[in-house]
This record gives C-alpha cells, sequence and structure tokens, in this order.
C-alpha cells in the first residue's frame, strides 16, 4: 500500500503531478521493496475467545527508509515488529521480508534471517554483561562464522561509527546508558543488516542522549542504507523518521510521509 | 565461538565458580564416603579371612558344628594328603594349615612361683614356612611392635596388651596350658620372641601365635590339622567363586555318612556373615546410591538455576539470530566442561582424602576398651578402581541432565514475547 500523506506532501512541491513519478525521483534509492505486509492479522487465544492485535495491515516498506510504527501501548506496534523481525508470523495474511514468507519460515530459517538481514535494538540495551564492548559486538559476526580478522575489522568499523571504539574493552558495567545503547546499535549494524528494527531504542535515555543516539541511526541509514523501522511514541524519535505508521486497536490508522526540510527535529 | 563461551564461563563466577565448588564438594563427598565404606565393610570381611575364616575353610562335618569350642579333638587327620589334595584341585587358592587352640598363659617368676595368668587364644599358622605366605597374609611384620618373627621352633608371638598385661619381656618364658586332642593336659613352655598389634582388641588383649610344628607337637595332633584354609591369589574375595568351590568340593563327600568327612565352607556361611555380606552389598549400593542421588538433585538444580539465570541472554542470542538448538548445545558443552572440571577436581580431592584415611585411619579403639569382636580397631577407606570414575555421576551426568532438562525451556520459549521479555 503506498502511503497517502506521502504523495500528498511531495506532489505540491515539484511541477509533475504524477504522484507516483515525483515518489519515484525523489527516492529512486528505496525502490526495493524490502518488507511486505498484505491483509495480516494476528490473533491470540484469551481465555475462551481471541483476542485481535493486528486487523488486516497491509503496508510496504523501502529499501532504505527510516520509518516508525506509532501509537499507543496495545496498539500492534511491538507485535507488527514481532512479525516483521521473524519472531512471530501472522495469524491470517502474508508477511515478506527479504523476499521470505514469514509464515513458511521454519525456526531455524528464522533465526538465519535474522542472523543474517536483521539487527534488533531494545528498549533495554540487553548488553551481556561478562563480554566487553567489543565482544558484544562481535557476537553477531560469531554466529555467521566470520574470520578472526573479518570480524575485527567490522567490529571496529561498527563501534567507529558510534565513537565508541576507544571503549571496546570496558565492560557493559562500566559505560553510561547512552553509550550502551550506542553499542547495541553497534551490535545490530555490525552484521550490515538490510533491515534494523528498533523497539522504544531511547525510551531509557535523557533528551540528550536520546538525539544523539537516533542521529547517528539516522546518519548510519543515510550512509549505508539500511532501513530502519522503529516502534515508539517518543516525539524526539518522530522527529526524525521520513514516514509514521500510526498504529490504533490493531489498524493502520495513518500512514504518513514527513518531509524533514519544512521540520527542524 | 568455544573460545567466546569459554570467556563467558571464566568471567561469570556464577556460571563457573559456584556449579565447580558444589560439584567439587559433591563429588569430593560421595568419594570419601564411597571409599570409607568400602574401607570399613572390607575390613570387617577381610579381617574375618586372615584370622579366622579363609576365603573357604576344610574342618571335618563335627568340627564344623562346634567349632565355636575350638574342638581339636574332632580335627582333620591326614593333613598333608588332603592339603595336597586341594592344591591340586583348586589351584587357584593358597592352602594353609592352622590350629586355633585356647588355654591359660602362664609366666613362671623362676622360683617355681607365677608371676602372672591370663586366658589366651591361640592359633597356630605356618610360621617357618616361607612359602605359606601366612607372615604377609596376617601382616605380622606390620602388627610387631618389640621384639622379632619366630626363627625356630618354640618361640612364640603375643599380643602387645596381653604383654604388657602380664609384664612380660622379648625373651622371657610363658608356659601354655591346656587341653591335647586326646584329652589330656598338656604344658609347653616358649619363649616370647615378639609383641603384636593387630589392631584388633579380642587378638591384642589375649592371642598367641605360634608355629603349627609347636602346636602339633605340644597338642598331640601330629598330621593333624583342626583347619586348612583356603585363599583366593587375588587376596581379594569372590563370593561366587568361593561359593562354587565349596559346592563341588563337598559333591564328592556327599554320599559319605562320616562325621569326620571333610566339608568346605565359604567365607560368607561362616560367622554369620552371609548376612554381613549382603548387608554389606546393598548397604553400599544403597547409601552412595542415595548420595549419588541426592547430590545428582543438588547438581541438577545447579544446572536448573543457571539456565533460568540466562533468560536474558538466551532471549539476546535468540532475538540476534542464533539458533535454539545452537544455544542448547552450547549450553550443553558449558555444563559437561564445569562437569569435568569439578569431577576431576572432586575426585582428586576425594581420592586425597581417601589416601589420608587409608593411610592413617580413624582410630577408634578407645571406644573398643572392653570389645571382644573381631574387628579393627582403626577404620580405614580404600581405594578402589571404581572411585575414579564414581564422582562422575553426580558431577558430570546430574550437572549435564539438569542442564539439558532446564534447556528444554530454550525450545518451549516464544520468540514472540521477546521483545517483551528483554524490556524488563
Amino acid at each position: 500500500m503506498r502511503p497517502v500523506a506521502y504523495t500528498k506532501q511531495l506532489v505540491p512541491g515539484t511541477k509533475n503531478p504524477e504522484p507516483d513519478f515525483a515518489y519515484v525521483n525523489t527516492f529512486n534509492m528505496k525502490q526495493e521493496k524490502i518488507i511486505t505486509l498484505e491483509h495480516v492479522t494476528k490473533r491470540f487465544p484469551v481465555g475462551d475467545g481471541e483476542f485481535a492485535a493486528l486487523r488486516d495491515i497491509t503496508l510496504d516498506f523501502q529499501k532504505g527508509e527510516f520509518a516508525g510504527l506509532v501509537g499507543p501501548s496495545g496498539s500492534g506496534k511491538t507485535t507488527l515488529l514481532n512479525i516483521i523481525g521473524s519472531l512471530d508470523s501472522p495469524t491470517e495474511g502474508t508477511a515478506m521480508v527479504m523476499g521470505k514468507r514469514i509464515s513458511a519460515l521454519s525456526h531455524k530459517q528464522s533465526a538465519r534471517l535474522r542472523n543474517l538481514h536483521l539487527g534488533f535494538i531494545f528498549q533495554v540495551f540487553n548488553l551481556l554483561p561478562v563480554y566487553t564492548v567489543y565482544e558484544n559486538v562481535e557476537f553477531s559476526l560469531l554466529l555467521q562464522n566470520r574470520s578472526a580478522s573479518e570480524r575485527k575489522k567490522a567490529v571496529m568499523e561498527a563501534l567507529e561509527w558510534v565513537g565508541l571504539e576507544k571503549m571496546a574493552n570496558k565492560k557493559p558495567a562500566k559505560i553510561s546508558g547512552g553509550e550502551g545503547q550506542r553499542v547495541a546499535i553497534a551490535r545490530a549494524m555490525v552484521k550490515r543488516p538490510e533491515i534494523v528494527l528498533a523497539d522504544e531504542p531511547t525510551a531509557n535515555l535523557d533528551a540528550k542522549n536520546a538525539h544523539a543516539i537516533i542521529q547517528t541511526m539516522k546518519k548510519l541509514n543515510e550512509e549505508l542504507g539500511t532501513t530502519f523501522l522503529f516502534s515508539t511514541h517518543d516525539e524526539k524519535v518522530m522527529s526524525y523518521l521520513d514516514r509514521l505508521v500510526h498504529l490504533n486497536d490493531g489498524k493502520v490508522a495513518q500512514d504518513e510521509l514527513v518531509n524533514h526540510k519544512t521540520k527542524t527535529p | 565461538m568455544i573460545r567466546f563461551l569459554l570467556k563467558g564461563i571464566l568471567r561469570d563466577k556464577n556460571r563457573s565458580m559456584l556449579p565447580v565448588i558444589i560439584i567439587t564438594i559433591g563429588v569430593t563427598l560421595t568419594i570419601l564416603l564411597s571409599g570409607y565404606l568400602k574401607g570399613v565393610m572390607g575390613d570387617l570381611t577381610d579381617q574375618n579371612a586372615r584370622f579366622e575364616t579363609g576365603h573357604v575353610k576344610v574342618m571335618t562335618r563335627a568340627y564344623y558344628e562346634n567349632k565355636d569350642q575350638l574342638p581339636n579333638d574332632l580335627a582333620l587327620l591326614d593333613a598333608a594328603a588332603l592339603t595336597d589334595t586341594l592344591r591340586k584341585a583348586f589351584p587357584d587358592m593358597q592352602w594353609v594349615n592352622r590350629i586355633r587352640f585356647g588355654g591359660l598363659i602362664d609366666v613362671p617368676d623362676g622360683d617355681d612361683g607365677s608371676k602372672g595368668q591370663g586366658p589366651a587364644v591361640g592359633m597356630a599358622l605356618e610360621l617357618l614356612s616361607a612359602s605359606s605366605g601366612e607372615i604377609q597374609r596376617m601382616n605380622i611384620p606390620g602388627a610387631l611392635v618389640k621384639g622379632h618373627l619366630p626363627a625356630r621352633s618354640g618361640e612364640a608371638l603375643i599380643g602387645h596388651d596381653f604383654a604388657t598385661k602380664l609384664n612380660v619381656k622379648i625373651g622371657d618364658e610363658i608356659t601354655y596350658m591346656g587341653a591335647t586332642m586326646n584329652g589330656s593336659l598338656t604344658f609347653y613352655r616358649f619363649s616370647v620372641s615378639g609383641t603384636l598389634r593387630f589392631g584388633s582388641a579380642g587378638l591384642d588383649r589375649g592371642a598367641i601365635i605360634i608355629d603349627i610344628s609347636d602346636a602339633r607337637t605340644m597338642l598331640d595332633m601330629e598330621d593333624a590339622t583342626g583347619e586348612i584354609l583356603g585363599f583366593f591369589e587375588s587376596n581379594v574375595y569372590n563370593d561366587d567363586l568361593a561359593l562354587a568351590h565349596a559346592a563341588r568340593f563337598n559333591s564328592r563327600y556327599v554320599q559319605v555318612r562320616n562325621e569326620y568327612a571333610p566339608v568346605m565352607i565359604a567365607l560368607r556361611d561362616q560367622n554369620n556373615l552371609a548376612g554381613y555380606l549382603d548387608y554389606v552389598d546393598m548397604f553400599s549400593l544403597l547409601f552412595v546410591g542415595i548420595f549419588v542421588f541426592a547430590m545428582s538433585i543438588v547438581l541438577w538444580n545447579t544446572g536448573l538455576l543457571g539456565g533460568l539465570r540466562r533468560y536474558q541472554e538466551f532471549g539476546i542470542r535468540l532475538a540476534l539470530g542464533e539458533e535454539k538448538g545452537h544455544i542448547y548445545r552450547t549450553l550443553v558443552y558449558e555444563a559437561i566442561l564445569i562437569g569435568a572440571i569439578g569431577s576431576v577436581i572432586g575426585t582428586c580431592t576425594g581420592l586425597l582424602g581417601i589416601w589420608y584415611l587409608q593411610v592413617h585411619g580413624i582410630d577408634i579403639s578407645g571406644m573398643m576398651k572392653n570389645s571382644t569382636m573381631m574387628m579393627p580397631s582403626v577404620l580405614r577407606a580404600r581405594f578402589t578402581p571404581d572411585l575414579l570414575y564414581i564422582g562422575f555421576i553426580p558431577g558430570l551426568f546430574a550437572m549435564v541432565f539438569g542442564n539439558m532438562l532446564s534447556g528444554i525451556g530454550i525450545y518451549k520459549r516464544q520468540t514472540a514475547a521477546l521483545f517483551k521479555e528483554l524490556e524488563v
């Protein structure tokens, strides 16, 4: 489903009256559909009945998008993130991620999809406390059986992206919350995933750190072309996003493209 | 990945140090208990075999019926021929003649009077025959407190406490007073060549040990013997084989109605040892089994708690794309590593304890001052080959089993709940 707000905002600023044309011209880097959801419904058994967390969701995300799922608690943000992250599968409908149909994947294939193509950033940084910053970032690459030299190069590069190369040997307990979340970003990014799923990544950070974190992610999005999909209700995060998918009661209430040139984050 | 996991184990003390300490303690206790039980129980069997029953014993039927009275009037005749027959028929055993006797020991004062007297239990062994192995079997050199082994006929060894009580010194003469095989009174003078302490209160306080040739002269038992004892070459009692030998020997005399016909009795059928041996087997098995089971539950719980404590870590690893099977396998590998380290350390410390208890033992002589029971006054553990691996049952298998059970939770874990769980 093409976001309606997208064309509404872009068309007035262009001479071309064709919304699709404008879309292609402006976002020609983002034309590859990386996530496609068609009529996705997710129901959970509750007592004798069922609760529908997602209802008939049809959405797609292009490669390189910096988008967010926004909405109040219980609106279905995390459920949708779970399905896109191959942690869960829809009850009805089709969810395609990186060309893979989520409901058709075995546990092993799901794990492989997450390992190779998806990065996760959690609200709590969830670093492994006994390992150093370097080792936490290295872990994803170990799962991919990369050589030691490859791992070292990739880990140091990822730490440079987030400005923590000098903290490589520190343990998570010795770094601040903001640094911890930057390590989590480096961990998610080190394997160069196509998609990064971030669940309330700034919820535990102060305003200064939250801005720094979101700027870091935005920079990575622009430089590496990684698709970032957030689940958030944080205004600070929303102000950086190019697209906001508003969820309410498990339905898409609004799919809004945001032109940041007209906004100051 | 292995290096990564090792780093985790070494750095996380709750994951390594604590389980290793628990396993080490558990394995050490298992080995100590098992070795101590084997030592104590085995000592009792061994002591009975060495001093009294042999692994099998041949007597006349009548002697066997009244053996508590030391009835030498019912002794075996033609002992040499019968011993030869036994050596040929059962070459896997060493056969020795022994005569047990009771009587009174008098210590003369040199003026036709008596310095002291005391009842004695006598044992006549093939002391002067180097090939009999009796000196080693009875561990006489080890038990010798003062003096030397009898080097010639007419010399005797007596219990050290007995000697102290009678104020007998090495080289002093003592007189045995008792009855011959034919019932007549006999007096026989010995020179005390040494004093012994076997660690058995009954023997130490009233034993006299002489060469069997002296006993035969003293008791009119020419070519006769009260008992012919058979010992397995390995010196380890084999109940099944002993019973088989006895059955085979006795089958030759089934038709003989003579009460002087020889009969072979296995160790288990003497001194009420059957019940004891069964009790030892059952008790050892039960006690060690219960202990191993209890330790297994403790270590299983250690593994279980370890798995629960790492719930969040496993969640992160699942989210990062590690397969459930891989996480489960690494959990098991870690348990094997920790279990093996703890079991090896525990086995070493346990064996060290066993060595100490085997060499030094626990002296219970203070509790046995008035005891006449034939049992060692120093309880010792015994090293047996099974101690090398028994600790691995609770240490390795229980630990791995506990982790395997707790690890099943990894498979049951709903990845869909990961985001929620990892928010905590």
